[in-house]
């Protein structure tokens, strides 16, 4: 009797397969996916900014280069990635300044130097190739110009002399 | 035999298959979720004086280019100081409160241009103590005018038309940085 109960329970029953509501989930994607195209970059060099610092914003529209990545927050000085030079809330240790010239970084020069000595090889070698001393510049939104001018003079030194200061768009 | 008005209905609502739309999504989101840049950085051109004997020589070319060369400070505010003919005036731009007057310097930076319509490079001189985001913020001002402000006229060198632009000193050289 019991069995029989069963059965036509189990015959009642909903069938095994049943179907997902999948129409909310495409709503959720499709929006996600706008959004997603929108903010898509299409620049081929990527700057991510450091956690270290805070850029200036400005309005500039102008797409970052692929040259040298200088980046100067309040606590160091780094040539692509590499931490050349440490810095005490923004303000440089009088060891790494040249005694002749105060607007001279020796210790961040010799790292340029050698980068640029490195490019101008690639660039003998490779007619593809061009050495034109361009460089982006990460700095602290905070930083004096004091530091800043150092920076470039050392730069401009080494034979990097132009300057293209990483901002964050505002548009 | 004709057909229960039940059936008709059935006939008419269907279920669209949404698996495969699904399917490409998925497979999109991922790839975009890796290229997406959500902080966009660009960059703010500030060639730095080449060698001196270069500046020396490009001066000597331009011996009646009119120069205008803006101090930033900030105790005073700014100063545009124009050099032409020999001649030298001061324009000043006091602080607002304790801050930069940018939209001073905005609206004297158009009336330069106005002036002196084939100038577009200024040679920017802040004070030592200028934090980046003023120097950024005062190119800004200089560079360029709004997309709601009237835009700058000068007549083109080749055909001799007026040609409308929304720069107003789109080449700002950061002067100071040899020591001067």
């Amino acid at each position: 009797m019991a069995r029989r109960g069963f059965k036509k329970y189990m015959d009642k029953r909903s069938p095994a397969t049943f179907k997902i509501q999948v129409t909310s989930m495409v709503d959720m994607f499709v929006i996600l996916l706008v959004f997603l195209l929108k903010s898509y970059s299409t620049s081929p060099v990527q700057l991510t900014p450091s956690d270290k610092m805070t850029l200036p914003a400005s309005t500039s529209t102008k797409d970052p280069v692929d040259v040298l990545k200088l980046m100067v927050s309040k606590d160091a000085i780094y040539v692509e990635d590499k931490k050349v030079m440490d810095l005490k809330g923004g303000i440089v240790d009088m060891k790494d300044v040249d005694a002749n010239d105060t607007q001279f970084l020796r210790t961040l020069y010799t790292e340029l130097d050698q980068q640029a000595g490195k490019s101008r090889t690639i660039a003998s070698k490779n007619e593809e190739v061009e050495f034109d001393g361009k460089v982006i510049l990460q700095a602290d939104r905070s930083l004096p110009y004091e530091l800043l001018k150092k920076v470039m003079y050392t730069s401009m030194m080494a034979g990097y002399s132009d300057v293209k200061i990483a901002v964050l768009s505002k548009d | 035999m004709r057909r229960s008005f039940g059936s008709r209905v059935d006939d008419a609502t269907f279920e669209l298959n949404l698996a495969p739309m699904l399917d490409i999504i998925v497979s999109i989101v991922p790839m975009l979720l890796m290229s997406v840049a959500f902080v966009h950085i660009t960059v703010v051109d500030t060639p730095v004086p080449q060698a001196v004997e270069k500046a020396m020589a490009a001066a000597d070319e331009k011996k009646d280019q009119v120069q205008i060369l803006l101090a930033v400070s900030k105790e005073t505010g700014y100063r545009f100081t124009i050099s032409e003919k020999g001649e030298t005036r001061d324009i000043n731009i006091a602080l607002k409160g304790k801050d930069l007057d940018l939209d001073g310097l905005h609206a004297e930076s158009v009336n330069l241009k106005k002036k002196y319509p084939d100038v577009f490079k200024v040679e920017l001189n802040p004070a030592e103590n200028v934090p980046l985001n003023e120097i950024v913020a005062t190119m800004d001002q200089v560079r360029t005018v709004g997309p709601k402000e009237a835009k700058v006229v000068f007549n083109d060198v080749d055909t001799g038309k007026p040609v409308e632009t929304n720069l107003v000193f789109p080449d700002v050289v950061f002067g100071n940085v040899n020591g001067g």
